[in-house]
């Protein structure tokens, strides 16, 4: 189990190094830098931009500059911020959290609701329920997750119930720690749901076609005839039968997830990654730009790690081969 | 006899089938008939036999019977009756009563029979507690006293065992176990023993004969194998094409003068009089196969421990041009990894493979023609075609890789191999998925064909097939030996037809020869590996209903 884990998270790491060196190529290979805005300038002189060209190292060439990177991400700064004046790590680690924040109990959420809908409705295929399952899920794919990001704001807007955007209300971290959870959380249910609501159908989708197939195969059928209940026969023997695919997808889940976060958070003004994102891509902020694809890369490699540590869990056959 | 209190004066069997009729709705329209007018009746302790070629409604029945039919099957007319009522009134709850509670179901394949995530020891206890009131401490000591009943030694093993880990005249056993573990009172068994090798299915036999007498079981036993029904059940019926054509005792049916009965219970018969036609056998070896090895080595990554598997030791055989030559042997005993090494889908570790004398690897290599000498059918052709080509397709697809002359040639090619194994040429159109097995493994043999091989590979090419299909390949396989002067590798775990196909006879038991011999010394044998093939042979053929020996 330690050994498969250690070469999964090995891998995990080549995959790091190798998005890090393409993310510097791109980089290399988009034109202009930091400073071409500012070129534009009239009243800042060329001398200045070359001592900051100097400064920020970006005379130097291409390795020079991912070694120093390296170097720097080592000491757990990862790069600097060129806008910002400081270390890139300070900027990212809060909003990170606040990514997170949302994101997790988004995917637990999808997940508990998916999976009992979506075996479900491979029970009752062909009725009017599981009709009823494919017309919602259909509808809900063809959201796009601007729209529904905008939906929920329209609803935060117009009911008063929930705040519109951000995190935290003003002056609430004087009212004391059960205050400011209870605002923070109330913060959240908009940018959760519409997360939820962003990534849910796929999974059900998904959940469905693969407890569907194995409804097809012989096993299941020798159960029926056995005659174990309906639900022992769904939950119990089809869903476990099931899990592999759906395990790794779970992996591909939680990247869909962060893709639709970031543009939830950036519609929402929730500030996580998304908006430093974007603020950072907007001003060619490199170190910040490569901080912030390579955290999403970190937590994408987490998701699948888990997935791989559900799949041992799961699946005695994967256990065998280990 | 539990009527007697219903008030009946006639006893009430436990099943009757009263002009059962079945259709399923297939692609495009189509109606095909499963089952007609189908009669059946089964009392209590009896076993009733169904025979039947494939294709003959057998797995309908049994599945009719569980009320399992497919959403695209409809039960035209007719009624299934338990013990005198009729199961398509039965509630839900009262079907999964009668589930395994009454009425139990094992079928053809024991490997797809148990859920491959879910430790076995669970499986049997789910059955266990979907009808009884036990706890679960009392459901896992009847599964294991069930498992001691059916014939494991270490029951505490298998419980915790996954399918995967067992062979499948083990997963066979559990599936079994799983199906008596509510002591129903009828067993249905659908071809319990195709996907077993030989030895496996005379134990299996044996078994369920003695569950049989043990447990006052009623059985209806569904196989194309009369031979393990002679000694097995009560009566007979034979099925064709979803009608019952003959019913009986085995002795009423072999006076049978109907050559549908004949040709199912006595398979052989219609070689009679291809036997021993094939060319004159030469002196000189087309195939001499010189101490051959080879070893399977599992190795981990980061880790030092390697896993040996010896699959091939020391092998020697010589194959006279011209010849068949069977190799039989149990699974897991090399047969498939000798067939592979000769293909050439193996490199061996040592030894020489020498065809008409030079390594074969120098045959190989093609001088422009489609000619490749060695040529191999595999056992399943439903995996080894794609099943989206048409026949003509296949048939034509190593012609077109070697850019064998024109495609109109190629075409006209194709139809005559196709119309020489004895597939209508009017189907050459057709995809593969839509032929039967017997016709698949037809047309495979097209496909060898046609790169006009010396010698042929059949790596248990027949063992998926039924007994009267088996016959028709077999002697079609003999008429294209004397027609184009092939020499035949027959790999099976079976000894059917061997004394009328093969000439020479090599036995295999864990990596090494055993035993080479002539197919009529075959059953004078006294090692042991040999003796453990004929033994099987005679206990799944019935005297009188052989095939074999």
């Amino acid at each position: 189990m330690i050994r498969y884990l250690a070469r999964r998270a090995g891998h995990g790491l080549l995959m790091l190094f190798g998005v890090s060196i393409l993310l510097f190529l791109l980089f290399q290979a988009a034109p202009g830098d930091f400073l071409s805005e500012i070129k534009v300038n009239s009243q800042i002189s060329p001398e200045t931009i070359a001592k900051l060209r100097l400064q920020y190292g970006l005379d130097q060439p291409l390795p020079v500059r991912y070694w120093q990177w390296v170097k720097s991400s080592a000491k757990g700064e990862f790069g600097y911020s060129f806008a910002y004046n400081t270390p890139a790590s300070t900027l990212l680690w809060p909003r990170a959290r606040n990514t997170l924040l949302l994101s997790v109990p988004a995917l637990l959420i999808s997940w508990l609701i998916a999976v009992p809908l979506g075996v479900l409705a491979a029970g009752w295929k062909g009725r009017w329920a599981d009709r009823l399952f494919s017309g919602g899920t259909s509808a809900l794919l063809a959201l796009p997750d601007v729209l529904i990001a905008l939906l929920a704001l329209l609803i935060a807007l117009k009911s008063g119930i929930f705040p519109v955007g951000g995190m935290t209300s003003v002056n609430v971290q004087d009212q004391g720690t059960g205050a400011w959870l209870r605002d923070l959380v109330w913060h959240m249910v908009l940018p959760v749901a519409a997360l939820v609501i962003g990534s849910l159908a796929l999974i059900m989708r998904h959940v469905r076609a693969s407890v569907r197939e194995v409804m097809e195969s012989s096993y299941m059928r020798a159960a029926e005839g056995h005659g174990l209940p309906r639900m022992k026969l769904l939950f119990g023997y089809a869903l476990p039968a099931a899990a592999n695919p759906l395990i790794s997808l779970f992996g591909l889940s939680v990247a869909v997830l962060l893709s639709v976060s970031l543009l939830i958070e950036v519609v929402m003004s929730w500030p996580g990654m998304g908006p430093l994102l974007l603020e950072a891509i907007l001003a060619r902020d490199l170190f910040l730009v490569i901080g912030a694809v390579m955290l999403s890369t970190v937590f994408l490699i987490v998701g699948n790690l888990l997935g791989d540590v559900l799949l041992y869990a799961f699946d005695p056959r994967i256990r065998r081969q280990t | 006899m539990t009527s007697g209190d219903l008030g009946f004066s006639k006893p009430e069997p436990l099943l009757r089938v009263s002009a059962l009729s079945v259709d399923y709705d297939a692609a495009g329209g189509e109606v095909v008939h499963a089952l007609r007018n189908l009669d059946l009746e089964i009392a209590d302790g009896q076993s009733v036999g169904v025979l039947g070629e494939s294709g003959s409604g057998k797995s309908s029945l049994s599945l009719a019977l569980m009320r399992l039919l497919p959403r695209n099957a409809r039960t035209v007319s007719g009624r299934v009756d338990y013990r005198g009522r009729s199961i398509s009134e039965f509630s839900p709850a009262q079907l999964r009563e009668m589930r395994a509670g009454e009425v139990a179901l094992i079928s053809q394949e024991p490997a797809l029979a148990l859920n491959p995530v879910l430790p076995l020891g669970r499986q049997i206890a789910d059955v266990l507690l979907a009808h009884r009131k036990f706890t679960r401490q009392e459901a896992s000591l009847r599964c294991t006293e069930m498992l001691r009943q059916i014939g494991f030694t270490d029951p505490e093993r298998i419980i915790r065992a996954y399918p995967h880990e067992l062979s499948g005249g083990q997963r066979q056993r559990v599936a079994i176990a799983q199906a008596l573990v509510c002591s129903p009172k009828l067993l249905i068994a659908d071809e319990p023993l195709s996907a077993l090798d030989a030895a496996t299915q005379a134990e299996i036999l044996d078994l369920l004969h003695r569950l049989k007498r043990d447990l006052g079981l009623a059985m209806l036993f569904i196989t194309h194998n009369a031979g393990a029904l002679a000694a097995l059940a009560d009566s007979i019926v034979v099925m064709r094409q979803g009608e019952v054509v003959a019913r009986g005792t085995v002795d009423k049916l072999r006076a049978s003068p109907d050559e549908y009965v004949q040709g199912i219970l006595f398979p052989e018969k219609s070689l009679a009089n291809v036997a021993h036609k094939s060319s004159a056998i030469d002196s000189v070896p087309l195939l001499e196969v010189r101490g051959l090895s080879k070893r399977f080595i599992q190795k981990r990554m980061l880790s030092r421990k390697k896993f040996v598997v010896q699959s091939l030791e020391d092998v020697n055989l010589m194959l006279p041009a011209g010849s068949t030559v069977a190799v039989l042997g149990r699974s897991g005993s090399g047969k498939s990894t000798l067939a592979r090494c000769i293909a050439g889908f193996e490199t061996p570790d040592s030894g020489e493979i020498l065809l008409q004398g030079k390594p074969i690897l120098a045959n190989k290599k093609s001088n422009g023609s489609a000619r490749r000498p060695v040529q191999m059918i595999f056992q399943d052709a439903a995996t080894s075609l794609n099943p989206r080509f048409t026949a003509r397709q296949i048939v034509a697809e190593p012609l077109e890789i070697a850019r064998w002359k024109s495609e109109a040639e190629r075409t006209a090619r194709a139809m005559k191999l196709i119309a020489e194994v004895g597939l209508d040429p009017d189907w050459a159109l057709r995809p593969a998925g839509e032929f039967s097995g017997g016709q698949r493994q037809r047309l495979a043999l097209a496909r060898a064909l046609a790169a006009e091989p010396r010698l042929l590979i059949m790596d248990e090419a027949l063992s998926g097939l039924d007994m009267p299909l088996q016959a028709q390949m077999v002697r079609l396989l003999m008429e294209l030996q004397a027609r184009h002067g092939l020499t035949y590798l027959y790999i099976s775990h079976d000894l059917n037809f061997i004394s009328i196909f093969a000439q020479e006879v090599v036995v295999m038991d864990a990596g090494r020869i055993v035993e080479q011999t002539t197919s009529a010394r075959l059953g004078q044998s006294i090692h042991p590996a040999t003796r453990e093939l004929v033994e099987a042979s005679e206990r799944l053929h019935a005297p009188g209903v052989e095939v074999a020996l």
